[in-house]
């Protein structure tokens, strides 16, 4: 097992995976995406997820949010155990606990900016969700987009209408798969520097799944996958302090 | 990443001004989505709305008929209550019961129905007439309005010449080349034509008439020397009761005490409220019959409505899946998307029934020809509550089983592509949901029919659910045999066999769509094209060329001589009728007898009876046995074996009749079946002889012969007995066959809504694959294939599919067809190779027709944006 969970000693992980497999069938026989995976990260910890592709990142991250099951193994999140829910548990877990941002930002595009952030603070019931939801468009510098469509909105702004909305909740944990997969490096970085301060901000523990090291050695841990299993993991190297503060325009 | 320009134009520019109202989360997320617009949901409003709109027209029509029969029930009656007796006056204890009521203020109203033939003097013609002798009070309500503007009683009067006036239907005038001031013969009375009728207010209580009508006075029936013993009249009294008992239910205790006071009278009592059984019955069965037909297609279209759905929910996968990482629970996904669903649904329910509800009025014109019914055009809401009711249901039916598939889609999609879902049933919640609002459909379409309808309706919606397994059953077995016959060389064959079950194919959704509507379509041709066949040349091949009916048995003599003088006669058959009740069965009245309902007809009103030493032709003997030639003992009939058997009788069993007041009983000696088709003469009820020899008796008489002297014959027997009405078979069968082309019409009309409804989904199943179909045709041309290469095994494609749908629509509505000619009916079953011919290649030249037309603008893409976009 690695234990990612360096820096806070004291404290009990808040993911914690034991020997996930995770096995697909497929027409031409099963494929073994996750062999035995095991990994602890501690709560407000930014890990990044490495490896080249097929490595199994996106499965991990998908096994961490309760949307893919695993075929064995432990996965215990924020106090639960992910693989003994159904299908709504996990759904009403992922609204309490969990915030996503993807690579291709998957906001609903016939709901504004607002909408869109207030949604999940909808589904979980909150009274104050429009006002809640335009304090975090504040935040990430879109007070003026409020009422945008996502197709009359940036690349870069659509993802910042997605961090909104991933952070909305305060989630416990907040998981992003490529976040600037899609974006030019300016624009990128600006949502990097974001992202890694509502973290540090709101205490947060941080999932980020990148091909780019630059940017996983910003994070505390950095877990190396290939082939279905952890194949080393490391410290971040790089200073936080060396990202711009403060939101991008 | 979503461009909003291109998903969803209705948005671009606009920005919603409320941000969080009271609405349940469900709603207002489902608000929101459909701010996309209604695109991607044409077929399936159109579905609904043609289906919606068949039902709430058909039904807006029929209670615009039955109201304005409700409604105007006095007038059409000419009373708040008639009686009807065949053949006699009222009896003493008769005419005192309804006097009575005249004397406490109602008012009373005589009239006498006959056939009787209307010759011309000022030339040759003749023609049969529907005459209708009226007294003074006649009409009681209503009024008979004249094209020369006299009152009835003026122009009705006797003339200072003698002559009695008479006023006609327009189509007599016509049909004797007569006018206004020219006399016509009518029995031994000439009377002078005093003007046209423009209206009859009880023309429609009368039924069905073959000549057009004359109207006399009871004074000039009398001189015409018609009305003997034995004559075919109707005798028609119409009360009008007092003031103060005209409500409906004053008038029903009346009609209840009518019958407890004189429970033998045989008459046949009618109130206003149903004043025109006949009618209301037949618009009844149209009506059922054509909303059966409505539901196929609603049923035909709901297979387009689940279609829009699947590729709306495939184009909201992301979405969906979004909403479940942001922790919406399944069920919440479904509702969001069922409410937006049913929201379009009700624009489509409210199109259709803003259509049926002014079908009515634009067709009052060509109705008011069909059918001489008072109608009362306004918007009827029962009807159109259930119309909006079949069209919500059917929508939940389809729209449930998709939906409740994406209530499953996987929220892993989001993070990488997948492949399409293994077929996974929905949860059991949801089937049950789909079966629930299936079966509420068919208890809604049973349960709302009379009970003498039920039964065909339950077995219409057999037949159509059983259409819908055969169907598809052959989706299946086509994506089966295609798959199996694998890999022909010619490549276009290969194509065309790989595209039929393919992933998404819209194999199973055209050969159900189509293959309910054609089935329905050639099932309704074929019965339309047997009894087509039957009235237009079977019947008038067997059918004498002449009934003359009343003849006096003095008459008989100089009869036989005019046919010894005509030549090409080919056959006559002479047979004596008495007319009179069946009053009592094994001496139970006939009143308490337990007769199957469908039976019970013959226990009411005056029966025609005959006497003969032989088995009468068209007549086979299936119990018992008939009696010697030379037969003298006592009273002996045969009677016909249905009746029997709805009576619960057999032979050995009594019947008991009344000729003139005197009640014969005789034993059954036999059960007959009578072969009613032959067009011959034939009776329920066969006497031996001996018994009604002397009983007061008219002659029936067949003629068959030659065309050529048809019209001499009729020339001379009228002129020589003027009491003697002749029926010439074959106007009466063009009477009949202009009637069955107005009915069949109709019904047709209706029946090419499940067409269009079933070319709707065909449509939409083309549309939806046609993004496949750029692509693989830019594919193949970017392989070297020539535009007509990949055109032709489109086509190949389409035809085998239509062919393939068509051959088995075909044989199931054959199937059905063949069932109701031949056990519905019991009629002669034909198969009509033309009929299903045209079928099999309109049905296969519609699909290619809309498969090559999406095709043509699939092949004229350019091929690099294509790739490129890919």
């Amino acid at each position: 097992m690695t234990e990612v969970s360096a820096g806070k000693s004291i404290s009990d992980p808040i993911i914690s995976l034991s020997d996930v497999h995770l096995t697909l069938p497929s027409t031409a026989g099963p494929v073994h995406i996750l062999r035995g995976i095991g990994l602890d990260v501690s709560p407000g910890k930014a890990a990044g997820l490495v490896g080249p592709s097929g490595s199994g990142k996106s499965t991990l991250l998908m096994v961490l949010a309760g949307l893919e099951k695993p075929t064995s193994g432990s996965i215990k999140v924020a106090d639960r155990e992910l693989t003994q829910m159904n299908e709504d548990q996990l759904a009403l877990f992922r609204r309490d606990n969990v915030g996503i941002v993807f690579q291709s930002f998957h906001l609903v595009p016939t709901m504004t900016a607002l909408e869109n952030v207030a949604i999940p603070l909808e589904f979980a019931g909150r009274a104050d969700a429009f006002d809640v939801a335009a304090e975090e468009l504040k935040a990430v510098g879109l007070a003026h987009r409020l009422d945008h469509y996502p197709g009359q909105l940036s690349g870069g702004e659509q993802q910042r209408v997605a961090l909104a909305r991933a952070v909305a909740p305060n989630p416990a944990i907040l998981l992003a798969d490529e976040p600037t997969g899609n974006l030019d490096g300016t624009t990128g970085d600006a949502i990097i520097d974001l992202m890694f301060d509502l973290h540090s901000r709101r205490d947060t523990t941080l999932v980020l799944i990148t091909h780019d090291m630059h940017l996983a050695e910003l994070c505390d841990d950095v877990v190396h996958l290939r082939d279905g299993l952890v194949e080393k993991t490391a410290k971040g190297t790089r200073n936080k302090a060396d990202l711009l503060v403060g939101a991008a325009s | 990443m979503s461009d909003i320009a291109e998903t969803s134009p209705a948005l671009a520019g606009t920005a919603p001004k409320r941000r969080g109202s009271n609405m349940p989360l469900p709603w207002k997320i489902a608000a929101r989505e459909l701010r996309g617009g209604l695109r991607g949901f044409r077929i399936f409003l159109a579905c609904l709305t043609l289906g919606v709109a068949a039902i709430a027209s058909v039904g807006s029509v029929s209670s615009a008929l039955m109201r304005g029969l409700a409604e105007e029930g006095q007038t059409i009656l000419g009373g708040d209550v008639g009686f009807e007796i065949v053949h006699r006056e009222t009896n003493d204890a008769e005419r005192a019961w309804l006097n009575a009521v005249v004397e406490r203020g109602g008012a009373l109203s005589k009239t006498a129905d006959m056939r009787a033939m209307g010759r011309a003097v000022k030339n040759t013609e003749r023609t049969l007439v529907e005459l209708k002798a009226v007294d003074d009070p006649y009409p009681l309500y209503g009024e008979v309005t004249l094209a020369s503007g006299q009152a009835l009683d003026q122009a009705l009067a006797r003339g200072t010449d003698g002559a009695f006036g008479a006023v006609v239907e327009p189509a007599l005038l016509e049909r004797l080349q007569l006018e206004p001031g020219d006399e016509l013969n009518v029995g031994n009375h000439t009377f002078v034509i005093r003007s046209a009728i423009d209206n009859e207010p009880d023309r429609v209580a009368g039924g069905f008439a073959i000549g057009p009508r004359v109207m006399i006075s009871d004074e000039g029936l009398a001189e015409t020397g018609l009305v003997t013993v034995g004559s075919l009249v109707d005798y028609e009294y119409r009360l009008r009761l007092p003031a103060g008992e005209q409500t409906n239910e004053a008038v029903a205790a009346f009609v209840e005490d009518t019958k407890e006071a004189l429970p033998d009278s045989g008459w046949r009592i009618r109130d206003r409220s149903n004043s025109a059984p006949g009618i209301r019955r037949t618009v009844g069965q149209v009506a059922l019959f054509l909303t059966l037909v409505g539901l196929t297609a609603l049923i035909v279209g709901g297979v387009g409505v689940g279609n829009a759905i699947k590729s709306y929910i495939d184009k909201k996968r992301e979405v969906i899946a979004t909403f479940k990482c942001l922790g919406a629970p399944g069920g919440l996904i479904f509702q969001i998307y069922f409410l937006q669903v049913m929201a379009i649904a009700l624009v489509g329910v409210a199109i259709g029934l803003a259509i049926g509800a002014m079908v009515p009025m634009l067709a009052q014109a060509s109705l008011a020809d069909l059918l001489p019914v008072p109608t009362e055009f306004a918007v009827h809401t029962g009807p159109l509550v259930l119309a909006a009711i079949y069209g919500i249901v059917t929508a939940v039916a389809f729209a449930v089983w998709p939906l409740a598939r994406a209530r499953d889609i996987p929220a892993a999609g989001l993070f990488r592509d997948i492949v399409a879902p293994a077929s996974r049933w929905p949860r059991p919640f949801y089937i049950a949901l789909t079966l629930g609002s299936l079966a509420t459909l068919a208890v809604l379409a049973v349960a709302l029919t009379e009970d003498y309808q039920r039964m065909f309706a339950i077995w219409f919606l057999v037949g159509t659910a059983a259409a819908f397994g055969v169907l598809l059953l052959t989706a299946d077995l086509m994506m089966w045999v295609a798959r199996k016959v694998g890999r022909p060389k010619m490549p276009s064959l290969r194509i065309a066999l790989a595209n039929l079950y393919r992933p998404g194919a819209p194999t199973g959704s055209v050969v159900l769509s189509l293959g309910l509507g054609l089935t329905l379509l050639v099932t309704i041709s074929l019965i339309d094209g047997n009894i087509t066949r039957q009235v237009s040349t079977q019947l008038p091949d067997r059918a004498p060329s002449f009934f003359f009916v009343d003849m006096q048995k003095a008459q008989l003599e100089p009869f036989n001589a005019i046919l010894d003088e005509t030549d090409g006669i080919q056959n006559v058959n002479r047979v004596p009728m008495i007319r009179g009740p069946i009053v009592a069965v094994n001496d139970v009245r006939a009143g308490d007898v337990d007769a199957t309902p469908d039976t019970r007809w013959a226990l009411r009103g005056d029966r025609g009876f005959t006497y003969s030493a032989a088995l009468p032709a068209g007549s086979e003997l299936l119990e018992g046995a008939w009696w010697p030639e030379d037969y003298a003992g006592p009273p002996l009939v045969s009677f016909v074996k249905d009746l029997a058997d709805g009576w619960g009788i057999g032979v050995g069993d009594t019947l008991t009749i009344d000729v003139l007041g005197r009640e014969i009983t005789a034993e059954i000696a036999s059960l007959r079946e009578v072969t009613w088709q032959t067009g011959g003469i034939n009776f329920i009820l066969v006497f031996s002889p001996g018994v009604l020899d002397n009983a007061p008796q008219t002659i029936l008489s067949t003629v068959t012969m030659e065309e050529a002297g048809e019209l001499e014959l009729q020339l001379r027997v009228t002129d020589a007995f003027p009491n003697v009405t002749s029926i010439r078979v074959k106007e009466a069968i063009s009477s009949v066959s202009a009637l069955l082309e107005d009915l069949v019409l109709a019904v047709r009309a209706t029946s090419v809504v499940t067409i269009i409804a079933g070319i709707l989904v065909l449509a939409g199943a083309m549309a939806a694959g046609h993004r496949h179909r750029v692509y693989d045709s830019v594919v193949l041309k970017v392989l070297g294939a020539t535009r007509a290469k990949v055109l032709g095994a489109y086509a190949l494609e389409y035809a085998l599919l239509g062919f393939g749908t068509a051959v088995i629509a075909g044989s199931a509505g054959t199937l059905a067809a063949y069932l109701v000619i031949t056990q519905v009916m019991q009629a002669e079953w034909a198969f009509l190779p033309v009929t299903m011919a045209v079928t099999v290649i309109g049905a296969t030249v519609i699909t290619m027709g809309f498969g090559l037309v999406g095709t043509w603008s699939a092949l004229s893409r350019k091929a690099a944006p294509i790739l490129r976009s890919e």
